[in-house]
């Protein structure tokens, strides 16, 4: 039974992961740049990076049915870590997003995104029978948003913006009715129309920042996104070499080590650099879907398909942000970008995804 | 069947691919964004990198010393010691830094913290001056550049900046600056000729920023020596260029540095100490007179000596003049602007650029003229009473009306031939030959012929000395009158024109050119203030060498007019014989003429010219001095010795100074006699 089931571990999909994490590391050494703050960041890195991969091995033996019977222990449980959080919460960067433990800092929010895949997967699962209607798509709805709402109220739009994407990609792939989803489009204009008064003030400026740029800002938002596309652009085809970009090593970037890894990856290794990149993560996440594709039953598939999801959407958004595309929203790059909760919430929904992919059907 | 209708049992419908097809278009998307921005336009992002990390820095050169004829000291760089913090080199405990601020403050005495930093106060702020505290200036750089060092406290004493710079260890970030600043040894007495520095005027800054200046830092010459030789001084600021981080922390040189090429040094023609004398003949003079009339009367002069045979200007003194150290560090608001409303114009170098009516000093133009042109023989003797009556004449046909032209001296002077016309300034003998009396005198030089001889003497041009804002003067014709005045020339203008009155103008630099250039034989000799120019290890890059502008009598420079005064194209010189009757005439000024009791006791002999101008300027207007037939006057004196062998001339000037015999002409005789008392010592000492 185990031989058979290690049989069907993806080992390219690891492979590729354990890759994009070493591949972080260094990045993350090279970003540092002489900071003294930062000087231990690599070997904490190392050290998430060696845990992730350990509960890999361990989440991927745990039959991934286990979270389907634990669905609504697990829904509490995120429900309590988040109002815990939101009350006694230590604010940091001005929103309750962490717990000290005293050794390292949490961030539950983080963790939450794989919670949420779980239990939204298997609220799908049980209401694959149930008619597509607006009470379908609502019960839904406040399910996600329960749990959400404490992750808004930090205030941490981005995470719950990600959230919102994996219930939408459930949604969708479950059999929302194309009525329904105008509806939505409808809906989720007028909410951000009423919600953007109500954002945080650092927020609403970077969105009118991104919208309406200020030609002479030189220092703050504007900035930063000016230095990295322009490390992104000075790379060239191949880059200026590893440790040897200048935007990055004279430190004209900012957050280098997290938000922008991709553009020290674009400036020290190129454009040949950043389409790596690219094409290992859509490798990542193809690998993803067709686990989705094969997995045994319908819970497995929505499991693979909500991270999926999450990991394409993440992508997607932190290189827009590179590229100024997107307007600065502090999502991570999976896998690369510097971050304990965030890599490790990340890499156990691999361990998730190799669960399902152990346990898929056996094609004859 | 309604299993079937919701889910998909395959896991392979549309829905998924939609997700493969996003997948591919905004990845793919990415890719194309990625190669614009990395392949296409990637060389406009590494421009802007490289702008970003590569910093050029200016090295500051120093500026050329400028000596006098004796390597006096005249202009010099001396340090000035501005205490700095760099914010980034600041311990990291904010308590040790409140300590170096507390203690740092006690030494330079400024607060450890004073003011507020509103926007205001951060956009006006500049270094060296400004009442906000230690902390707020450091908060000021680091927000700004932390890496650089900011001015806290400028120009502190060497005592204070040693004291700082020996406490470097304990107080990490705070340095000592030595800036370098212009100092003038010999300040007023010489500012006249050296002038002054200032800032890079935003007029200039593009063309000083091409050669390498940096505005704001640079400083360039505003007046005097200063500015005509700013080229020859300022020398060549070196350049380095160097990879910057964000905080502005030079990392390495990129390329080669440039070095600084140091200024050039000047030697003047100057002698110091002749200046010293001629400044105090004038201003002894002047002060005494006013004590005597108990009153400012004269409040302004010029004194001016040369070598005619060589150019040279030995001394030149414009009073009153200001104090150029006071414009070492910056230009004092209140002190220029004093400068500039006094009536004396202190900034305006009165010997070079003023232009005055010459008065009698002229008539030498007149006699050479009438001499050259065979209008009188030099002992032929006119009648020369008190005043002639003469027809005052706008053109041929007039018939005109009589106007009387009178002599200076009362009774006047009988008889004059050409010896006594000039020594004793015989006025009527003037009118006569300037412009013709009656069957005495035929034909008088007339006002074409006048302005030749003027400006084959050097008026009405400039002699392209070495200091900013040289004045033309005006040697007037018929021509000039009728473009400028709208006027016919009369010809009473010719006989006012004739002894340097009416429409004359010159400089007393002018007037002491067409003086050396009798005393030279002729050969007029370029002023000049530049003696030689040595470079930084003292090896002389320019020897003194005369430059010879002309010589009278050998070039040709005078217009031949035929009778209808239109020139015939043909010139002439100026024969060697009428010089030499000039230089005798000259002589007598001193022996037997106006200026005899002045030079009375004079070992070595002089020759001179005395010089009463009338004049009816602005000032004199306001004043009500011009009263017809009473007009104010200067004082004109020009000497020139010994007379055998002239090696120096001298011109000394003061306005509304009444007459040259008794107040300019003394002037003269005490800076001829500081030359040759100073020659005899310099001779001994050889």
């Amino acid at each position: 039974m185990q031989r058979n089931l290690w049989r069907n571990f993806d080992f390219y999909l690891f492979g590729a992961v354990v890759f994009m994490c070493i591949f972080g590391i260094i990045m993350i050494e090279s970003a540092i740049a002489g900071n003294e703050e930062l000087t231990g960041y690599p070997q904490k890195q190392s050290i998430f990076v060696a845990a992730g991969l350990a509960l890999v091995i361990i989440v991927a033996m745990i039959d991934y049915h286990l979270w389907e019977s634990l669905a609504k222990f697990i829904y509490g449980f995120a429900f309590i870590a988040l109002f815990v959080i939101f009350v006694y919460g230590e604010a940091r960067f001005g929103s309750a997003r962490w717990i000290d433990t005293g050794l390292i800092l949490i961030q539950p929010s983080e963790i939450v995104k794989i919670l949420m895949i779980m239990v939204l997967a298997d609220h799908f699962n049980r209401t694959k029978d149930v008619e597509r209607d607006l009470r379908w798509i609502g019960k839904s709805f406040i399910l996600t948003l329960g749990v959400v709402i404490w992750i808004l109220l930090q205030p941490n739009l981005s995470t719950s913006i990600v959230i919102f994407v994996i219930w939408f990609a459930m949604l969708w792939v479950s059999g929302l009715p194309l009525k329904y989803l105008a509806i939505l489009g409808v809906i989720a204009i007028i909410l951000v129309a009423i919600a953007f008064p109500l954002l945080e003030e650092y927020q609403q400026a970077r969105i009118l920042n991104f919208i309406f740029p200020n030609p002479e800002a030189s220092y703050g938002e504007e900035y930063n996104i000016q230095q990295s596309k322009i490390a992104i652009g000075s790379g060239g085809w191949f880059g200026e070499g590893y440790g040897q970009g200048t935007q990055v090593q004279l430190r004209f970037m900012k957050v280098r080590h997290t938000d922008f890894i991709f553009s020290v990856v674009g400036e020290e290794f190129g454009f040949i650099g950043t389409m790596a990149v690219i094409g290992l993560m859509a490798f990542i996440i193809i690998r993803c879907l067709r686990i989705a594709q094969t997995a045994s039953d319908n819970y497995g598939s929505l499991l693979a398909f909500g991270y999926a999801a999450m990991l394409f959407f993440q992508t997607a958004i932190n290189i827009g942000v590179n590229l100024n595309l997107v307007p600065v929203s502090g999502l991570p790059f999976p896998f690369l970008s510097y971050g304990g909760s965030s890599l490790i919430s990340t890499i156990i929904g691999i361990g998730l995804i190799e669960s399902v992919a152990m346990r898929k059907k056996i094609i004859q | 069947m309604n299993k079937k209708k919701y889910f998909f049992t395959t896991w392979k419908n549309w829905r998924i691919k939609i997700l493969y097809i996003l997948i591919l278009l905004i990845f793919g998307f990415y890719g194309f964004r990625l190669f614009n921005l990395q392949i296409l336009e990637g060389e406009e992002y590494v421009a802007q990198a490289d702008e970003n990390r590569i910093s050029n820095i200016s090295i500051q050169t120093e500026r050329g010393i400028i000596y006098d004829r004796n390597g006096i000291v005249l202009a010099k760089n001396a340090a000035s010691y501005n205490i700095m913090i760099t914010p980034a080199d600041l311990p990291v405990d904010e308590g040790a830094i409140q300590e170096i601020y507390r203690q740092l403050s006690e030494v330079i005495d400024i607060p450890v913290s004073n003011g507020e930093l509103t926007d205001e106060v951060v956009t006006t702020f500049s270094p060296c001056n400004t009442d906000l505290g230690i902390s707020e200036v450091v908060e000021i750089a680091d927000t700004n550049a932390p890496y650089t060092a900011m001015e806290i406290k400028c120009d502190v004493d060497k005592d204070t900046a040693m004291l700082i710079e020996s406490k470097s260890d304990e107080w990490p970030g705070v340095t000592v600056e030595i800036e370098p600043i212009r100092e003038y040894p010999t300040g007023e007495l010489t500012s006249e000729v050296i002038g002054f520095l200032g800032p890079i005027p935003e007029s200039m800054e593009e063309y000083y920023t091409e050669l390498g200046f940096v505005a704001g830092r640079d400083k360039v010459g505003y007046a005097g020596i200063e500015a005509t030789m700013q080229d020859t001084l300022a020398g060549k600021n070196g350049l380095r260029v160097v990879e910057v981080d964000v905080g502005g922390k030079v990392i390495r040189d990129v390329e080669p540095p440039v070095e600084t090429e140091s200024g050039l040094n000047i030697k003047l023609t100057i002698d110091t100490r002749l200046q010293q004398a001629a400044k105090a003949a004038l201003i002894g003079n002047i002060d005494w007179w006013n004590r005597w009339f108990n009153d400012v009367r004269f409040t302004n002069g010029v004194v001016i000596a040369i070598n005619p045979k060589t150019g040279e200007i030995l001394s030149l003194v414009s009073y009153p003049t200001y104090e150029n150290n006071r414009m070492a560090r910056f230009i004092p608001a209140y002190y220029y602007q004093q400068l500039s409303e006094d009536p004396n114009r202190p900034l305006f170098n009165h010997a070079i650029s003023a232009e005055h009516p010459p008065g009698s000093v002229y008539k030498i133009v007149t006699a050479i003229g009438a001499l050259n042109e065979g209008v009188v023989t030099p002992y032929q003797s006119l009648i020369t009473p008190y005043s002639i009556f003469i027809t005052e004449k706008y053109a041929g046909n007039d018939t005109g009306t009589q106007r009387e032209f009178v002599d200076w001296k009362e009774g006047g002077h009988g008889q004059a031939n050409y010896f006594k016309g000039l020594s004793q300034s015989v006025d009527v003998y003037f009118y006569k030959i300037s412009g013709g009396y009656e069957d005495e005198v035929k034909e008088g030089l007339g006002v074409w012929r006048m302005s030749e001889y003027a400006k084959a003497l050097g008026y009405g041009a400039v002699t392209g000395i070495e200091l900013p804002g040289e004045a033309e003067g005006l040697v007037p014709t018929p021509t000039w009158k009728r473009i400028n005045l709208s006027e016919n020339w009369s010809t009473g203008d010719t006989y006012i024109a004739g002894m340097g009155q009416g429409y004359v103008l010159s400089t007393p630099l002018q007037i002491l050119v067409s003086y050396a250039i009798v005393a030279n034989d002729g050969v007029y000799m370029k002023p000049t203030l530049i003696r030689e120019i040595i470079d930084s290890d003292g090896t002389v890059v320019q020897e003194f060498t005369p430059t010879q502008v002309w010589d009278i009598t050998k070039d040709p420079l005078i217009a031949i007019f035929d009778e209808n005064d239109i020139p015939t194209g043909e010139k002439k010189v100026v024969e060697p014989w009428v010089l030499d009757m000039t230089q005798q005439a000259l002589r007598m000024t001193v022996t037997e003429g106006t200026a005899m009791s002045i030079f009375e006791g004079m070992e070595i002999p002089t020759s001179g010219k005395t010089g009463t101008a009338e004049y009816c300027d602005n000032i004199a207007q306001e004043q009500g001095l011009c009263i017809s037939g009473n007009w104010p006057a200067h004082a004109w004196y020009v000497g020139y010795g010994p007379t055998d062998d002239p090696e120096i001339a001298v011109i000394a000037f003061v306005y509304n100074g009444t007459e040259g015999s008794s107040v300019a002409a003394p002037i003269v005789r005490e800076v001829l006699e500081a030359y040759f008392s100073l020659k005899e010592i310099d001779e001994g000492i050889q």
